[in-house]
This record gives C-alpha cells, structure tokens and sequence, in this order.
C-alpha cells in the first residue's frame, strides 16, 4: 500500500511517541471541552463569543481540505477551489438566509436540518425520516474519510508499516485482528462525542465543550497547515513566484493546472462544485449543527459572514505552493499527492513540523467526526427511533435515561458504520470523490430549505417527493458507480447499463453523455428534485396546520402584532402540571420544571395561578417545542397529539372569537350561531321545560361542559328549585335545592345578581362548596344569575371535570346572554299561562254571568194596576247587585234591590244566596223588616269571612190598598215621585248594612202610593257615576230626571236613564253595577 | 431598521452574491483563463487570489455598514422574537 519510496523516512518517530502524542492531543481536546463545559457552568459562556463561533465554522475544512486540497491541486489544479469560492459566495446570503434559519430554529426549537425540513413541512414523520437516512447515506462515507486520513497518516508517520510485528502493529497484534488504528480512532472519537454530545438529551441546548473542542480544533489546523505551507514556499522554495516558474520550467506540459477549461478541470464540473459546496456549507448536518443549532447569538452571524471565507482563503493560500513544490520535489508523481502536507516536512528532515501536520490533519478529522456523530446520532433518535418508540408505545421507567442512551448507542453506531464503510470500500476511491458524494447529498436538501425559508406554498407532500427523487437518483448516479470502483458491482454497469440498458446506465443517464460524474449526478437529482418539488408545491394542497408553520418559517421576521391572533382553545385541556408531567416523561423532572418555570414567568397569570382559556394553547405550543428541543419536532407533535387525543382534548376552532372579540362588537359566525340556536330554541313552540333542556343540551355540546343546571327561584320558599339538568350529576349538584345565603358561590351568583366563576377549584374561598366539589371532581364552575327585568329569577350553572381556566371574559359574556334567553322564556312560558288561566277564567265567568242573570227576574209581570221594569249592568261579566219581583199571594208584591259590595265572583256567590234565601223563607218571614233581620243573621258569618257587605232595600206593596211597607239595611234610598203632589220623596227607613253587627232591629216604615206615583229604586252605580270632572250623576239629577220623565212607562224611564247616565260619563260602560226598579201605579 | 431599508440591503447581498457567481464562472472567468505570468504568477492564481480577498473585504465594509445602521433596531427585533 505505501510505495516503497516513502519508507526511508519513516522510522524518525517510533510508534509510541506517535500514540503518545496523539493521545495527549486528545486529552488537550478534552481538557479544552471541559474547560468549556465548566465556564458555561460559571456563567462565562465561551460560545458568546464570535470568534468561536467563526472558527467553529470551520468544521467545514476536514482531513479532506487539510490533505486532499493539495492532492487534488497536484492531480486537476485549480479543482480544489470550487469547494471554497462557493461558501464564500454564500456567505453573502447569510444575513438574510443563515439569519433566518437560525430565527427559526430558536423559535422552534429545532435541532437538525431533518428536525428543520420535517418541522416546516407538516411535522411530517416520513419527510424526517427521509432525511435522516438520506444524511446517513450521505455522511458514512464522509466519515469513513476521516477514518481514513488519521489512519493513514498515523501509519505514515509511525513508521514501517510494511514491517509487521513492529511499530503500530505490535500493539494492533495483540487486539482481535481486524482491529486497527482507525478502530482505536473511532473509539476515542465515539467517546468524546459521547461526553460532549450527548451530555444531556436537549439537542437545541448548546454543546458548548464540543463546539469549543471544533473551534480550538480549527486553529489547530489552520496553523499546521499555514507552518507547512510557509516551510515548503519559503524554507523549500523561495516564495511563490520561484515554485511557479520551477514548476512550469520543469512541468510545461502540466500547465493545465494553472488554468481552466480543460480536460481535467471543464467549466461545467467547476461550476457543479462550486453550487454542492455553496449547499454544503449550510445543509451538510454537521454545518447545519454548528451554524445554527449551536448558534447563540445572531450577531455572530456578521462576523462569520467575513471571518469564515477568510479562514478559508488562508487554508487555501498555500495549497497550490505545496503542491507544485511537492511534484517539484517528487519528479512529478502526484501518486501520494493527498499526502504531500505530511511527507514534504517528513522528507525535509523536519519531523516535528510533520507531526504538527499529523496533528493538524487528526484536528480536521476529528472535529468533522464529532460534529457529525452527534448530529446524525441526534437525527435518527429523533426520526428514526423516536416514532417507532411511540408508534409501539414503549414504556420504560426512565424514559429520559433511555433517549440519552440510544443517543450515545447512536453516536458509536455512526462513527462505527463510517469505520466499516472505510473498511470496505474507502480504500478503492480517491479521498476527494468521497468527500464530494456528501457535498451532492447535502445539496438535495437546498430546494425544500430554500422553499421552507421564502415559499409559503411549499407543501410536505412536494418536499417528501422531491427530497426522495433526489436521493433515488443521487444513489443511482453517485454511489453506485462508487460500489462498482470498489469492486461491489459489475463493472459493467458502467460500461452498459444495468441489464445491458444503455438508458439506465448510472454516468450516462437516459443517454446524457459528456459530462463528469458530478455534473451529471447535479443535473439529474436536481432535475427530478425540483420538478417534482415545484410541481407538487402547485398543485397539492396543504393542512392548516401546515400552513400555520409555513407562516411562522416564512414570516418569521415578521412582528407577531401585524399577525392576525391564530388563538385557538383546548377542549377539556391539561392543567399546567399535566403538561409538565409529560415533558417530564420525556425529558426528565428537572429539565422540564426549569423550562415550565421560565414559560410562566413570561405569561400573564391571574391572581389564582390560572392561565387563561386562550393561554392553554400557547402551553400546548410551548410543550411541544420543549419535546421538540430534545426528541425533534415530528415526534414532539405526535407525543402531544397523542396525549390529548387520549384524554379527549381537541383543539378547537369554534373558540378562536374568544381571543380576539367581545360579544357586544363584531361578534363571529361561531359566537352567534350559539346564540342563534339558541334563540331559535326559545322561539320554537315547545313547552318551557323542552326549551330548557334544549338550552342546556346546547350549552354541554358547544363547550363540552360535564353538567349543566338551570334553577329556578321558589318564591315562596325562597329556594332554588332544579328546573333542568344536562350531563352526569351526583346528588348535590343535580338534585338539590339551594338555599339562598352567600356561603355557596350559586347563593352568591344569585344575591348579588352578577356571574360567579371559579376557574380553577384548586383555590376556591367557600368551604362550603369546596366538599362537594372536591367530591364530584369538578375542575371549574359558573353560575349565572336568570334575569327579569333586572330581577334574579334563577340560575345558569356549568361544570367541567376535566377544563381548567376556560372561563375567560369572552365566554361569560356568552354565557350572561344565554341566561338572558333562558330568561325570555321563562317571561313567555309566565304570559301564556296567564294567558291561559285567563282565558278559562272568562268562560267560567261567562257561565257566572249566563246563572246571575238568569237568577233576576227578566221578564217582570205586567200587572192590571201597576207596571214594573228592571234592568242590572254588571260593570264586569257578574256583579253583585241585585233586584227582584217576587209576587207573594194576590194581595201583596215583595220588591227587592241589593248591592253586594265588590263585582266579582265572590259578590256574584252571595248574591245568589241572598236570593235562595229570600225565595226559600218570603213564606215565613212576612214583613220587610224581619226579613231583613233574618237576612242579617243568617248573613253575618259569611260576610264577615268574606269581607263582603251588603246593602239592601226591601218593599212590600199591596195593590188593594196601595200600601207601601218597606225596611232598609243601608241602602240607597228609593225615590218615590208623588204624582199629585208633584213632589218626589225620599223612603227611608234606619237599619245598618248586612254583616257588621248581629240582632240588629230594622225599622219598618209605610206609605200610600196613589195612580201615576212612580217608585224609583237604583244601586250606587248610578248616582256615583262619573263624569271626567269627577263629578257624581246623583240623586238631584235622578230626582230630576224622574220628574221630567213621570209620563214614560218603567222600561222607557229605565231606558231613559241608562242613556243620561251615558252622555253624563261620556262612556259606554259603568265603573260600578248599575241596577234600576222602577214600578209605576197604573190605578 | 424600516423595511425599505431592510430589502435594499437584502437586495444588494444578492446582487453580490449573483455578480461573485458571474465573475468566477464560465464566460468570465475565460478573460483570465491563460498561463500568462504576472509578477511570476500566473493570472488566473492571482485573479483568485486577489478577487477572493477582495469580496471577504465587501463583506466586511457591508457587515460594518449593517452594524451602524441597525445596531439598535435589530438587537431590539432579536430581544422580541424569543417567544
């Protein structure tokens, strides 16, 4: 393997000291690391400063750059300087482009580039995935690169390898024997990653040791390369210009390296190499890592944008000078040109120089290493392992125990992948060509990150398949020639195609010939990438949720407050210690109370401890990006989805008003549908209790309540009685009455009249309802006084057993008008029972009335000698007056007229009985004034009870002898118009009213009537008439009216007088019962 | 910084980074493409390595030019963005 003529220098240090060194180097990068870790722990962060950051950048520049540049420039000139103009180019995108990536990254906690392309792309599980195992792909043999370098320098440096049993083989031996130097190399890489980078499971908090290890590797390197650089150009030669024209006196014919163009270096491979490593640098995993996972401070990013290129303009200015003079100084064989850094000094006689080289050349490897071990270790925890743990819902007592352990497990599976990567096939390619295989994977992932960063449009679907294209066809073209040099494959894949289809053949697909095997792998993984990207961003749609995170990648310099609100609610949501429970799961107790703590000492909390209803969501948001922070972002999402789906939480569109308007404006469609219905419920015509339950069935479905109570004041109890009840209850707080005090919070809500909600009973102040709300689980809790007319009439209640804090301003709002609904129908359900009640009161009156007035004489007899008419109004359907005619025996006539006090139906009652009385005793009792004493009697018990009276006036008249005898028990006094006197008189007899006083004696008084008298009798509702004056119709007007009107018969006079009495009030209708007698003496 | 302010710097990064691709490409680069020595190099090195640290000092007088213009705002715009 190592040609014979580099032996003779190769036993200046013995195997040991080489080891030795090595070590001590690797115990420095240790020391360094801890150094850092220690510093951080103080509070003096190395990371904040922007050197370190710079220089950690320069990971960039592995074992690849350190030997391979000089290689490629001895072998294709000017080839190797693509790799280094293109991240120069690029960093002037950096402001805008790196800037973002980091904005983004911090917001969202996001770790890797697969974590960054799954995270904007819909969370999606397959795109990371996809990605992690494309870096896999794609980084191994960068890996085994690296393995490779240090390897084979060591070997060089160590001495003679050809010799077996001495040097690094005598210790190798004693090892199994397919251990070597890059087996012992990898170990110790696998354990510093181990230490620095897997120290704790966050992969977005800073590897400070690590990223301080890479920066101090990076001066490493950097000086190495520059002390040989300037020995060959100024201890070998004598400057520049001497190498140059040596080398073109001695080489003519090689001139070609100096130019471009030609047939090892076209325009169209140098333009291939400078795009994959304008992609490399910011989409290589491990640049992506240090650039922007590690990044702490944006600010550093303007430094870097000059002090990056500048690294590596200095890393390149001696490349061309120790190539040509390495040829110079070999004849011209360029064979171990990758090699020429460390042999030039070696074969100088310059031993110490050369292991600085070796050092320098270990720094660029192992920094490259590490770097990339924890990042893929990191990504295919996140991507790989992660959903296949959830997806099989392991369960493990320490789960955060068990991440960080697969992490590191990960961490030695990928440097140990790498090492038998080198073992088989990295010895059969040239170092540069395996480098450049990583630099087109990582170029695959510029279209979706590009289109992440500045397309809104950009859909998972586009990125899962152009991503996959991608690698399909950079595996086909790329590595597969790779396995066929190593020997893996036929050869005649290359030559034929597979199967002997030309079409297919992996350098000439689909007959594209010409160019070189980048160009042609850039050319066709782009193509089907793109196409399919764009295609697919056209035209396929995206989920809201995806839209929502292309907003915040795209937009992310945007200020949140020119944002519209994205709130959203929780359904039955986790308490805040739920949500720190789960965290807690995944990343452990500590982590998870330090990140909780720091979120909430942000927040605005109400004084109980409460987040508000719209804050939960934010929580949620927060969670999710703290898992993200350890186990990447597609599984952060599915563990939170996951976890609320099991407790049947659900994020929810319908309460996105509550955040942003107040019911009384511009109240949203969802707001008033709820109302809407709700108002439709009122209206229907369903009775009053199915319009509660419907209510209440509407309230528990829209907002997911647990119970829902409607109660409804007693009055005469004074409590409040359940009228409706929705959801599942205990006794309490279904069935009970309330009694009204302030002791419980419904007591509260009702006597002070105003809403009552307790969010959160964990603090409640009532010890009185604490019990049994403790009892029933209920979380929170709001009663809402049933107004009307400013009245509370009853209360609104809702539980939830399992929501917290739900109750925001929004929501009482609504909450307060749909108990003003309840209250609507509880005013229209009182109404039309009145309605009701009224309308039957009015026919059972209309009976009353049909029996009273079948119970007054209606058609009075027309005697030969006198003429009598009566007529009673009733001011309402009955009434309490009464008159009657009631012929006692051929001689004599009793001649009755009543008032009952009152118009009702009570009055109408003992109007009749005073009629039943009289008709059933007339033959008994045969004067006025004993009748009018029984009357009294017999009455004075009922009308006592009834608070009634009565008033009546009772005449006897004898036709034979025209004698009038009469009593009166304090009724208005008859008129009687004396014909020949011309002269109307008054009858008037003493005796008390009925009902006030027991054995009172009437007066019984008599007189004569003679032809044309006319006897008047009348109840108050006449002579109290009123007119709008206030003034009476009375007795003088009555009087008069009977005078002037002696010539009419009874019924005209009574006409006549109802007709006055009409003009006189100037209505249709009396106030009071009007009753009118009048008997006129024919003969 | 105003977001006129903002784009117009954004714009002239990428007027950078698109002339910087022309000038090391294929026809441009064809200008300096021969073995003509100048001062005992050839052109070609020296366009690059004189070009190159030529725009690494674009940068910087570009960078020292954003740090006096938006040291306050966007130190202010970083502050709020941490949610």
């Amino acid at each position: 393997m190592i040609p014979a003529k580099t032996i003779f220098f190769m036993s200046i240090f013995s195997t040991q000291t080489v080891l030795l060194v090595s070590l001590g180097y690797f115990a420095l990068l240790f020391l360094v690391a801890w150094y850092a870790e220690r510093c951080r722990k103080t509070g003096h962060r190395l990371l904040k400063n922007s050197h370190v950051y710079s220089l950690s950048l320069a990971v960039y520049c592995t074992s690849w750059t350190f030997y391979g540049s000089v290689g490629k420039a001895a072998t294709s000139g000017l080839e190797f300087l693509p790799i280094y103009l293109g991240p120069t180019l690029i960093a002037f995108a950096w402001w805008f482009l790196l800037r973002k990536m980091v904005r983004i990254c911090k917001q969202q906690n996001i770790t890797s580039i697969a974590d960054f392309l799954s995270s904007r792309y819909d969370r999606s599980s397959v795109l990371g995935a996809i990605v992690t195992l494309f870096a896999v792909f794609g980084i191994t043999p960068y890996i085994a690169l690296q393995l490779k370098a240090i390897s084979h320098t060591l070997d060089i440096l160590s001495g003679p390898l050809a010799v077996p049993g001495t040097g690094l083989y005598a210790y190798a031996s004693k090892l199994p024997g397919t251990i070597d130097t890059a087996f012992l190399v990898a170990i110790l890489l696998a354990i510093f990653g181990m230490l620095f980078g897997a120290r704790t499971l966050d992969s977005s908090e800073k590897h400070e040791g690590l990223v301080v290890a890479v920066a101090f590797e990076s001066i490493v390197k950097l000086i190495a390369f520059l002390a040989v650089g300037i020995f060959v150009t100024y201890g070998l030669f004598d400057g520049f210009i001497d190498i140059f024209q040596r080398f073109l006196e001695q080489f003519p014919e090689r001139r070609d390296l100096l130019t471009l163009g030609t047939e090892q270096t076209p325009y169209t491979k140098w333009f291939t190499l400078i795009i994959l490593s304008m992609a490399a640098v910011m989409f290589l995993p491990r640049q992506f890592h240090i650039m922007i996972t590690e990044n702490v401070d944006e600010q550093h990013i303007k430094a870097a944008m000059w002090k990056f290129p500048a690294y590596l303009f200095l890393m390149n200015l001696f490349v061309l000078p120790i190539a040509l003079g390495g040829l110079i100084l070999n004849g011209g064989d360029a064979t171990q040109a990758d090699y020429f850094v460390l042999t030039l000094p070696l074969s100088s006689g310059q031993p110490w120089l050369a292991l600085l080289v070796f050092i320098g050349g270990v720094s660029a490897s192992a920094g490259m290493v590490m770097v990339s071990s924890v990042t893929i270790a990191t990504m295919i925890l996140n991507h790989l392992v992660m959903p296949i743990i959830l997806k099989m819902n392991v369960q493990a007592q320490n789960f955060p125990g068990l991440l960080i352990n697969i992490k590191r497990l990960g961490i030695i599976g990928v440097i140990f992948v790498g090492y038998f990567y080198f073992k088989v096939i990295g010895d059969s390619y040239a170092l540069v060509n395996i480098g450049l295989i990583s630099f087109a994977a990582a170029t695959q992932f510029a279209p979706g990150v590009i289109g992440a960063l500045f397309w809104k449009r950009a859909n998972s679907k586009a990125a899962i398949a152009g991503i996959s294209f991608g690698f399909v066809l950079w595996f086909y073209t790329l590595l597969i020639p790779a396995f066929v040099r190593s020997g893996w494959l036929h050869s005649d894949i290359l030559q034929n195609g597979p199967y002997g289809i030309h079409l297919l053949n992996p350098l000439e697909l689909f007959g594209l010939r010409g160019f070189d095997i980048h160009t042609h792998s850039l050319f066709w993984s782009m193509l089907f990438n793109l196409a399919a990207y764009l295609t697919l961003s056209f035209f396929a749609t995206q989920t809201k949720s995806e839209r929502i995170q292309a907003e915040k990648f795209v937009d992310v310099f945007v200020e949140k407050s020119l944002k519209p609100g994205k709130l959203k609610r929780i359904s039955k949501a986790p308490t805040i210690m739920e949500f720190v429970e789960l965290m807690a799961k995944f990343i452990g107790k500590k982590p998870a109370q330090t990140a909780i703590t720091e979120y909430l000492s942000q927040q605005d909390i109400s004084a109980k401890g409460n987040l508000s209803d719209h804050e939960i969501p934010n929580l949620k948001n927060f969670a999710e990006r703290t898992l993200a922070g350890h186990v990447g972002a597609a599984p952060a999402r599915i563990i939170l989805d996951n976890y609320l789906s099991a407790r049947g939480s659900e994020m929810e569109d319908v309460f996105d008003i509550f955040g942003t308007v107040t019911i009384s404006h511009a109240s949203s469609r969802e707001q008033l549908s709820v109302l809407y219905d709700a108002a439709q419920i009122v209206s229907s015509e369903v009775d009053f209790q199915e319009t509660l339950d419907n209510i209440l069935e509407l309230l528990a479905q829209q907002f997911k309540f647990d119970l829902c109570v409607i109660r409804l004041l007693e009055p005469e109890s004074m409590t409040l009685i359940v009228k409706s009840l929705v959801g599942t209850s205990s006794e309490h707080f279904g069935q009970f009455e309330r009694n009204l005090n302030m002791e419980t919070y419904i007591g509260q809500a009702f006597m002070s009249n105003a809403t009552t909600v307790v969010n959160d009973t964990a603090h409640i102040e009532k010890p009185a309802s604490a019990e049994h709300i403790k009892r029933d689980g209920i979380t929170c809790l709001a009663h809402t006084p049933i107004v009307f007319e400013g009245e509370p009439i009853g209360i609104l209640s809702a539980f939830s057993k399992t929501a917290k804090g739900i109750f925001t301003n929004e929501f009482i709002a609504l909450f307060e008008n749909l108990a003003g609904q309840i209250g609507i129908a509880w005013r229209n359900d009182q109404q039309l029972q009145k309605l009701l009640q009224g309308r039957e009161q009015e026919r059972e009156m209309q009976i009353a009335k049909d029996i009273q007035k079948g119970l007054l004489p209606t058609n009075l007899p027309t005697l030969g000698n006198i003429a009598i008419a009566g007529l009673c109004v009733p001011a309402h359907q009955v009434g309490g007056d009464y008159y009657d005619f009631i012929e006692r025996n051929s001689t004599s006539y009793d001649l009755i007229i009543a008032d009952v006090s009152g118009h009702n139906i009570g009055s109408a009652l003992i109007m009749a009985e005073t009629r039943t009385f009289i008709h059933a005793r007339m033959h008994n009792i045969k004067q006025p004034a004993k009748m009018l004493q029984a009357l009294n009697s017999y009455f004075l018990k009922d009308l006592d009870r009834s608070e009634l009276f009565v008033t009546m006036f009772y005449l006897q008249y004898n036709p034979v002898n025209h004698r009038l005898i009469y009593g009166n028990a304090g009724h208005n006094t008859p008129l009687l118009w004396k014909k020949r006197k011309r002269k109307i008189m008054n009858l008037d007899a003493e005796g008390l009213i009925f009902g006030i006083k027991n054995n009172i004696t009437f007066e019984q008084n008599a007189t004569d009537l003679e032809t044309g008298d006319i006897l008047l009798l009348y109840t108050d509702g006449i002579i109290e008439a009123e007119n709008k004056d206030n003034v009476f119709f009375g007795i003088e007007r009555l009087g008069k009216l009977l005078e002037e009107c002696e010539d009419l018969d009874p019924q005209e006079l009574i006409d006549r007088i109802m007709i006055q009495g009409r003009i006189f009030t100037g209505m249709r209708h009396f106030n009071d019962d009007v009753t009118l007698v009048v008997m006129k003496v024919l003969k | 910084m105003k977001e006129s302010q903002r784009s117009s710097i954004r714009e002239a990064w990428i007027l950078c980074l698109i002339l910087g691709l022309i000038m090391i490409n294929f026809p441009f680069i064809q200008i300096f493409n021969t073995v003509r020595l100048i001062f005992g190099i050839p052109i070609l090195v020296l366009y690059f390595f004189i070009g190159w640290p030529a725009s690494i000092a674009v940068i910087w007088f570009f960078v020292r030019y954003i740090e006096s213009g938006s040291q306050d705002s966007s130190a202010i715009v970083g502050d709020k963005s941490d949610p």
